[in-house]
């Protein structure tokens, strides 16, 4: 699915040169739930940056899904993050004057899907993370827990691949966390690649491997750890569920 | 994905009203201001004579004595003006001036009116195209043979005969009766191109009479007269004899072998009169012009006009340069939101596009809100400076040229605006905030 | 104590905002500078004194269409008339009205031989009787009037004696005395004029001519079948007048159309109209120029505020004064101003060169651009202090928050 060999990435200012990458090696299979730690400064977000083809990289071999990443041209590259990648943010990143179904909406007229086609997909994205109900409502009237979820909402609209997540818990409380990561949780049951970059250890240990980052190397490396993880919920939650309920207990 | 784009703009737009209003006003000001000076000076240096402009042309002679002008002067003698109708190269010509009547009718009651009249042959209503309302001009015969026939406008037509078919009725032209054969349909070319000495925007003459007449009846010339020499004129016939300028003459040739051929004959003229004793510069020389060419030789548009044209486009820059700094701000304040759409799939050339629809909306918004201001200031100037209707009216062109303008010129401006937001690094802006 | 350096460079690391103000600013004062150059030429060509009383003077022409009249008999039989209208102060047939934009001009011959013979600057030719001077409100400075049997009647070339502006004199004989002189109104030897009055102003027909200052008045009433009269009258009786004299004139003769009533005052609002029109334009173009200029400039200010709302709150936070935020925003604006306004005086000064060479413009004036700076700098003043105030009032407490 994803396969980075030697990459490196260095940032050349006037005076200095920092190596944010160097000779960085990560495969990751079709399915896999993958949490990136490391200490602040080690290169996670550049790694996410690549890995969601936002930045280029200096040196190395990259594919996704098959296909070669290096040098693509800014419309393929935004094609493949459009088509395959979904991105959820720390700041969940909503734009403030759309309301939920237009965020939702946002990278399915990038896909030019015809209006039809995107009503579909934004009801059904919304109803999957329980928010079909809110629709016509601005991020700022939802709580912090129900904006990261419309995000996610967002991020599967487009159906992709492969999820990436960038400290998706990172501005919730615990509580509003456990249901982000249990809503993540699903999406990799029902076939999504999710790579998710958190300092949060106890998330971390949530995902089926753990990879860690320090001074731009893999460093530690650990497969299927334990691998009996109990999922609280068997199942997504669809459009058959009341919405209402799921807003209750999001709220 | 247009509309998409347009009503992202608009939000947008809305989002900022202050900021979205001052650049409006600012394209919007630049664009009145620019379509003020442009659609009078459009209007002046339009060219009347349409696709026959480059068929027609003036004739210009060297006929003035040593020492006296340095150039070509825009009128000729009446002996010349005589002469050269018997070229036979072009396919129609005229020698042309004005002059002016009290004009008369059957009703003793009518009290008399001043108006300014035209003498000239036959061919004049042909070459410029002069359409008629009722009968027409008169024979050609009359161009050798005088006879007291009258063309006159559907304007003086209205006015002494209360818009009735006047073809056969008699005018009295300072106390002479003139058999009335045409009248023509309302003809005001703008500039008034076949005689621009006496006020090149000034409305065409209402009367019409033949040159064969003049000798006899001693038609004043009306119009400037312009002499390089002192020499009597205490009669009509030593002013027709002599060398003064205060007649017209135009031709029209067809084709460049026509052109080529009128020019031989003009060369062969001259020296033929240099015999005669006149045309005393040894480099006398003859020059036609095209009606472009004619306009631009008489400075049918005022040196005042194409200061302010350049002026005003100045301006402009000014405004457009203003904008770009206004829209600078607002885009690179929108920088995260870019950065989300860029990671959401969203190309470059889709936010450049993003972008350019915004700047155009507001490009367009300006140029309507200017076409308003232009149509404000023209009708302030005109009603201020009773400024003729034909440089003050706005012209259609201008409902077209202003949005058009102002939409590309916000274009430009938002050219590098645009191109920083969609170049920027998306991954920067999305880190929490 | 103002801190230039950080200024600058703040200044030099967000290139492209300043780099656009300053191009505005270059543009503008260019733009300006070379606007209010040429409202104040054309202002100072309005402003020239025809030496008339412009609002009690009218004009208007008769024409004659009956062949078989004595135009001589029948001007004097008119100027009777109208002389004897009520509200008349003076009456005269005459060639030309002054500002009109038509008339009579010519140059004359002077010299003592034919040899030496030279002409004259064109001057603006005047063909009237005694009752010109009074007509128009002409002050006589040397010399005297005509006297009434000295006015010839019929054919322009019998005329021999003058009356001269004083421009014309001074141009003709310098500082000799132009009473006495004479010239002559055709080739050397012919036609001769002997001056026997000068009066303060005179302007001729055509404003844009650079003889309009200069005019001779010749002591003939002229006998064609078109004549124009000049009518001097008490303030305010055009109106009656104009009725009056057609039916005046039609009781005596009816076969002449009597027309175009005009006052001096109406024929120098038309005669300037180009440049007045010109100069409310260019003024329009000024007021508007800056007033985009300074809310441009404010619109910056305020994008630089909020986009340094925190950096602002830290300064507070670290004791700077509200005065300091105001003086930072000031002085920041002032740099870019100031290097504009150099920059844009020197390209004024060369726009002012192209429009020169291509265009019948006198040369920049170097006050100006100069004076346009320090407007400029008035400007800047106004559009950076209403929004650096509200800079000023930024919470120090911001810089704490960290969203």
């Amino acid at each position: 699915m994803l396969s980075m060999k030697n990459i490196s990435k260095v940032f050349k200012t006037d005076l200095v040169e920092t190596h944010a990458l160097r000779e960085f090696n990560l495969e990751v299979n079709e399915g896999e739930f993958v949490a990136v730690t490391g200490p602040s400064g080690s290169g996670k977000t550049t790694f996410l940056n690549i890995a969601g083809l936002l930045e280029g990289f200096t040196q190395g071999d990259y594919f996704l899904d098959g296909v070669n990443i290096s040098n693509l041209s800014d419309n393929k590259s935004a094609a493949i993050r459009n088509e395959k990648i979904g991105f959820i943010f720390q700041g969940f990143n909503l734009i403030p004057d759309l309301n939920l179904a237009e965020n939702v909406e946002v990278p399915l007229r990038y896909r030019g899907f015809n209006a039809k086609e995107r009503k579909r997909r934004v009801q059904h994205a919304l109803e999957q993370v329980g928010l079909a109900a809110r629709m016509k409502h601005l991020p700022s009237q939802l709580s912090g827990g129900q904006q990261q979820r419309v995000a996610i909402a967002r991020a599967l609209a487009g159906e992709p691949r492969f999820l990436l997540a960038d400290e998706p818990t990172g501005n919730l409380d615990s509580m509003m966390a456990r249901q982000v990561m249990e809503l993540l949780e699903e999406i990799n049951k029902a076939g999504t690649t999710i790579i998710m970059v958190t300092h949060d250890p106890e998330l971390a240990r949530r995902a089926q491997r753990n990879i860690q980052i320090v001074d731009g190397q893999v460093c530690d490396f650990t497969m299927y750890q334990g691998g009996e993880r109990t999922i609280e919920k068997p199942h997504l939650v669809t459009g058959s569920q009341e919405p209402s309920n799921q807003d209750k207990v999001a709220s | 994905m247009f509309f998409y784009y347009l009503d992202l703009a608009w939000r947008s737009i809305k989002k900022t009203p202050f900021l979205s209003l001052l650049m409006v006003l600012a394209i919007s000001i630049g664009i009145g201001i620019t379509i003020t000076t442009l659609n009078i000076y459009q209007m002046a240096s339009i060219n009347p004579a349409g696709e026959r402009s480059s068929k027609l042309f003036e004739v210009r002679l060297w006929s003035q004595g040593i020492d006296t002008w340095s150039r070509l002067n825009q009128q000729i003698t009446y002996q010349d003006g005589f002469n050269l109708r018997k070229s036979p190269v072009p396919v129609r010509q005229t020698p042309m001036f004005m002059t002016g009547f009290a004009v008369q009718t059957d009703d003793p009651e009518f009290t008399p009116v001043l108006e300014n009249a035209r003498v000239t042959d036959r061919d004049f209503f042909g070459l410029f195209s002069v359409p008629f309302l009722y009968g027409g001009a008169w024979d050609k015969q009359v161009d050798s043979e005088p006879a007291y026939q009258v063309v006159i406008s559907e304007e003086l037509n209205k006015q002494v005969f209360a818009g009735e078919n006047s073809v056969g009725k008699t005018l009295y032209l300072n106390r002479k009766p003139y058999q009335i054969v045409g009248v023509t349909k309302t003809w005001n070319p703008s500039p008034k191109y076949y005689d621009v000495n006496n006020g090149a925007f000034n409305d065409a003459e209402k009367i019409f009479v033949p040159y064969s007449l003049a000798p006899t009846e001693e038609y004043q010339s009306w119009g400037n007269n312009q002499s390089w020499r002192n020499e009597p004129m205490d009669t009509y016939a030593q002013r027709l004899a002599s060398e003064a300028h205060w007649n017209q003459y135009w031709v029209e040739l067809d084709n460049p072998e026509q052109i080529r051929a009128y020019e031989e004959w003009l060369a062969n003229y001259i020296e033929q009169q240099k015999l005669l004793g006149r045309f005393e510069m040894p480099d006398a020389k003859a020059e036609i012009a095209d009606v472009a060419q004619w306009l631009k030789v008489n400075k049918v548009v005022p040196e005042d006009n194409k200061i302010l044209v350049g002026l005003s486009a100045l301006f402009l820059i000014v405004c457009l340069v203003n904008m770009l700094g206004l829209l600078l701000a607002k885009f690179l304040k929108r920088a995260p939101e870019i950065g989300v759409r860029r990671a959401i799939g969203a190309s470059q050339t889709q936010i450049f596009s993003q972008h350019m629809v915004e700047v155009g909306l507001i490009g367009f918004c300006g140029g309507v809100l200017g076409l308003l201001w232009a149509w404000g200031s023209l009708s302030l100037l005109s009603a201020h400076f009773e400024l003729e209707d034909a440089l003050t009216q706005l012209g259609y062109s201008m409902w077209v040229l202003a949005p058009s303008i102002a939409i590309i010129a916000a274009l430009l401006a938002g050219i590098y605006p645009a191109w920083r937001i969609c170049s920027t690094n998306p991954s920067v802006h999305l880190k929490s905030q | 104590m103002l801190q230039i350096k950080p200024i600058l460079s703040t200044l030099m690391r967000n290139k492209s905002g300043p780099i656009l103000l300053l191009i505005q600013i270059i543009l503008s004062v260019s733009i300006v500078a070379n606007a209010s150059f040429i409202i104040s030429e054309r202002i100072d060509l309005m402003s020239r004194d025809s030496g008339l009383a412009e609002s009690e003077v009218f004009d208007f022409r008769v024409y004659n269409f009956n062949p078989e009249t004595d135009y001589g008999a029948q001007n004097g039989r008119d100027m009777t008339t109208l002389r004897n209208l009520p509200g008349v102060i003076g009456a005269t047939s005459t060639s030309m009205t002054p500002l009109s934009g038509g008339g009579w001009m010519s140059v004359f011959t002077l010299g003592e031989s034919e040899e030496t013979a030279k002409e004259t600057e064109g001057a603006a030719i005047y063909y009237g009787d005694e009752q010109m001077l009074k007509t128009l409100g002409v002050k006589l400075i040397a010399g005297r009037n005509f006297f009434e049997e000295e006015i010839l009647q019929g054919s322009p070339n019998q005329a021999n004696l003058g009356i001269v502006s004083q421009a014309f004199a001074k141009a003709t004989w310098g500082d000799e005395p132009a009473v006495g002189q004479v010239f002559y109104a055709a080739d050397f030897g012919q036609e001769p004029v002997e001056i026997i009055g000068v009066v303060e102003t005179l302007q001729g027909a055509w404003v844009n001519n650079s003889s309009l200052e200069n005019s001779v008045i010749l002591n003939v009433e002229l006998a064609f079948p078109f004549t124009k009269f000049l009518v001097r009258a008490e303030e305010g009786t055009l109106a009656q007048l104009k009725e009056a004299i057609p039916a005046a004139l039609h009781r005596d003769n009816r076969e002449r159309v009597v027309s175009g009533f005009k006052l001096i005052s109406e024929h120098r609002k038309s005669a300037y109209r180009n440049h007045e029109l010109m100069a409310t334009v260019l003024s329009m173009m000024v007021i508007l120029l800056l007033l985009i200029t300074s809310l441009g400039l404010a619109g910056m200010v305020m994008f630089n505020i909020e986009r340094r709302t925190k950096q602002i709150g830290t300064r507070r936070a670290l004791g700077a004064k509200k005065r300091d935020i105001i003086s930072f925003f000031l002085v920041e604006n002032y740099i870019i101003c100031i290097v504009g306004g150099v920059i844009g005086a020197l390209v004024a000064v060369q726009l002012g060169q192209q429009l020169m060479s291509l265009y019948s413009l006198p040369q920049l004036e170097l006050i100006y651009p100069l004076s346009t700076v320090a407007g400029l700098i008035v400007l800047t003043t106004i559009a950076v202090i209403l929004p650096a105030r509200k800079a000023a009032r930024i919470s120090p407490a911001i810089a704490t928050r960290s969203v």
